[in-house]
């Protein structure tokens, strides 16, 4: 099932990556898709993400920077991280204090890829219904 | 020595041990690059550790706050104040008196045995040595021996491995063996805060950060609650997902997408639920929306 692939690959980063205390992913327009985020509510960090996504692009043409790669936000509990997947969804992690982000930058790509892969995959039609 | 490397055949006390060794002989001040899992960065000054950073054991910093003994508007200030003066966090947090001297010592003496045993209990590639001046917020003054931190740290290895079950590594998750969690009944020595947090889905240096306590202390105390029967590692997937609902997709809010689909699948819509498993639910009716349907349907 695509959906318990989704939900493989986000917590295949939690393994790779120490630090990663939860992960989310979530549509453009702010709606939760699969998420393991270890007590943060969900919807709301699905829809702050989408926000500051959309802003962090638009922050970073501004600044003539080209396309956005992260946005990270560091604070005395630890990161909020977010991705995004294509033109359709984001990817939201939360990390405490010993995040490591060197290795979240290595590993994070990959992830991206197959969840962009996921998401793009078609589906019979009868699975809207 | 200004730059030096230390690789897989450095000697027989392997690249870590050679590194520490050779640095401590040396004088050495500046940072030695650990690569590995976790790795990290150990903090020279004239040939004693003085500070180490590695993402398997909490700082100084974490354990302060978390455990509450300096509160974090305080901290906040007195780094705001270090970082404007270009001065030492050590000396701010002893004028404002939030700390004392012999206290903060302990700790950071504590906080780089723990994390040095935290690099010798994972995997060392490579030791990488760079001179440079010492810039870290809150070192240690004076320095730790080198040789008393691989001591200790191979004693606390010793203690965990004398346990009657093999050693949980740092990133290996842990559960509450069921009943093990009872209301009214405490435990004490820090177990009813691991059964709260051991839900399958944290590892052993997850629970170290949550709570602020070193990764030797968690990783003992898991130790001894595995020989009591009140933890278990928890088996791959074995993680119990969150225990929250996830909104279904209003029709409202993809107006847009649905427009495009046929009338009667809008209809069918599923309705907000706000109960039950939601990653065992099918996928939220948005993502369906986002992909591209299936040639011919």
């Amino acid at each position: 099932m695509a959906e318990d692939a989704l939900l493989a690959q986000m917590r295949d980063l939690q393994d790779r990556v120490p630090g990663v205390t939860g992960t989310a992913v979530a549509s453009r327009d702010g709606l939760i898709l699969r998420g393991d985020t270890g007590g943060v509510d969900p919807d709301n960090l699905a829809a702050l993400s989408a926000t500051w996504l959309a802003l962090a692009q638009r922050l970073t043409r501004e600044a003539g920077q080209g396309a956005l790669r992260e946005a990270m936000t560091r604070s005395a509990g630890g990161y909020v991280v977010i991705y995004a997947i294509g033109a359709k969804a984001v990817l939201v992690l939360v990390g405490d204090e010993g995040l490591d982000v060197a290795r979240l930058h290595r590993e994070s790509f990959a992830t991206l890829d197959a969840i962009a892969g996921l998401l793009a995959e078609p589906v019979p039609y009868r699975a809207l219904q | 020595m200004n730059a030096r490397s230390w690789g897989p055949t450095a000697g027989p006390a392997g690249p870590l041990g050679t590194a520490l060794a050779d640095c401590a002989t040396a004088g050495f001040s500046g940072v030695l690059h650990v690569i590995g899992a976790p790795g990290g960065t150990i903090y020279f000054a004239q040939g004693g550790v003085a500070a180490i950073e590695t993402p398997w054991s909490p700082s100084a910093e974490v354990m302060l706050l978390r455990s509450g003994r300096i509160r974090e508007p305080d901290w906040e200030a007195a780094y705001a104040a270090a970082a404007v003066a270009r001065g030492h966090m050590r000396s701010e947090l002893l004028s404002r008196s939030l700390i004392g001297a012999g206290e903060l010592e302990a700790m950071l003496r504590s906080t780089l045995a723990d994390a040095m045993f935290a690099l010798a209990a994972g995997f060392v590639d490579t030791c990488r040595a760079e001179a440079t001046t010492l810039e870290h917020v809150l070192a240690l003054e004076p320095a730790a021996d080198a040789a008393w931190l691989v001591a200790e740290a191979r004693r606390r290895m010793q203690v965990l491995a004398a346990f009657p079950d093999p050693p949980l590594g740092a990133r290996e998750r842990v559960m509450a063996v069921p009943g093990a969690l009872r209301a009214a009944t405490m435990r004490g020595g820090g177990r009813d805060e691991i059964l709260a947090l051991a839900d399958g889905r944290r590892t052993a240096r997850d629970l170290a950060f949550a709570l602020g306590h070193g990764l030797y202390t968690t990783l003992l105390t898991i130790a001894r609650m595995r020989a009591e029967g009140l933890l278990a590692p928890a088996a791959q997937g074995a993680a119990e997902p969150d225990p929250r609902t996830y909104r279904q997709a209003s029709p409202s809010a993809d107006a847009g997408a649905v427009s495009a689909l046929p009338r009667r699948h809008k209809e069918r819509l599923p309705q907000p639920q706000r109960s039950g498993d939601p990653n065992s639910r099918p996928l939220p009716a948005v993502l369906r929306l986002l992909r591209p349907r299936a040639e011919g349907h």
